[in-house]
């Protein structure tokens, strides 16, 4: 069965000095959420940008594939936490994310969690659907 | 330019079916939003998605976009007002995946007509730096509309 959601979004002015919010969501889980060029394309901002929010649903996506992985080797985990970083080249697009996933995962072993997390990484539905990302990088460990 | 980062971390705990996350990201503009496989692929009861972050993702990036195409026309945008939709299924091997993201515009947006309204929503959803990786596994499809024009309503 096919899930859809949505997001709305209110832009005021031209890209340089006006502003956007995304407004609301199927869900209801955020928003509003201020967005501007600003925010997206400097550092040490205090709003939102769509390449955080890509951020967010690659961590997350990766967490659920990777929880299903190791629910299915035996091994359901305890904890996962995951971080997503995008990096965003102005002019030229999105050229890299980097994953970094932490599992508390009792009776597992380093090499096996690796594997597990590189599969994930690879069949994600958000790593498919971002699979023309120049590099995707993934570092994977147990929690000592 | 210089190259800027984002990130966002995910707590998971427990298993697919029955665990559940919550998402945070590093501006601190949202924290600790959960989710679950229940919301993801079920009602969403309340919590949030890989998809819906994709669908604000696509919205916010389709938004600058096309307010940038507009002001380059000459016809700077007053008002617009954008909706994304981005849809998960099953695919043929039982996984799933991002299949369509749907763009709608509404612009309030003086000396300008449809048809090249059109076009630039076009031209800008092209320029959006997400669709062209989202197009690796999903359908873009983009929509927009002079606000007070009930054509295609």
């Amino acid at each position: 069965m096919a899930t859809d959601r949505t997001a709305n979004v209110t832009w005021n002015g031209d890209l340089m000095s006006g502003g956007g919010r995304i407004d609301t969501v199927t869900s209801g889980a955020f928003g509003s959420l201020d967005v501007d060029w600003r925010a997206r394309s400097e550092d040490g901002q205090t709003r939102t940008s769509p390449e955080e929010l890509i951020a967010a649903a690659h961590a997350a996506c990766l967490s659920m594939a990777l929880s299903n992985g190791l629910g299915q080797a035996g091994h359901a985990p305890e904890e996962l936490k995951t971080s997503a970083t995008v990096t965003f080249q102005p002019g030229e697009g999105i050229t890299k994310i980097a994953l970094q996933v932490t599992g508390k995962v009792p009776g597992m072993s380093e090499d096996d969690f690796r594997q597990a997390a590189e599969t994930a990484k690879e069949n994600c539905p958000v790593s498919k659907a971002l699979a023309s990302v120049p590099e995707i990088s993934l570092d994977a460990r147990l929690q000592s | 330019m210089p190259r800027v980062q984002r990130s966002a971390d995910v707590t998971w705990e427990g298993n697919v079916a029955r665990g559940s996350g919550a998402i945070t990201g590093s501006t601190g503009t949202f924290a600790d939003l959960p989710y679950s496989l229940a919301s993801r692929i079920e009602k969403a009861d309340g919590k949030t998605s890989p998809e819906e972050l994709l669908a604000a993702a696509h919205a916010a990036c389709f938004a600058m976009g096309l307010a940038g195409e507009l002001a380059g026309a000459g016809s700077p945008v007053e008002h617009l007002d954008v909706r994304a939709t981005v849809t998960l299924d099953q695919v043929e091997d039982g996984s799933h995946r991002i299949v369509a993201s749907e763009l709608l515009a509404r612009a309030r947006v003086k000396e300008i007509d449809a048809e090249t309204l059109q076009r630039l929503a076009a031209s800008a959803s092209a320029g959006c730096p997400f669709t062209k990786l989202i197009e690796a596994s999903a359908t873009v499809t983009v929509n927009a509309t002079l606000e007070g024009d009930t054509d295609g309503d």
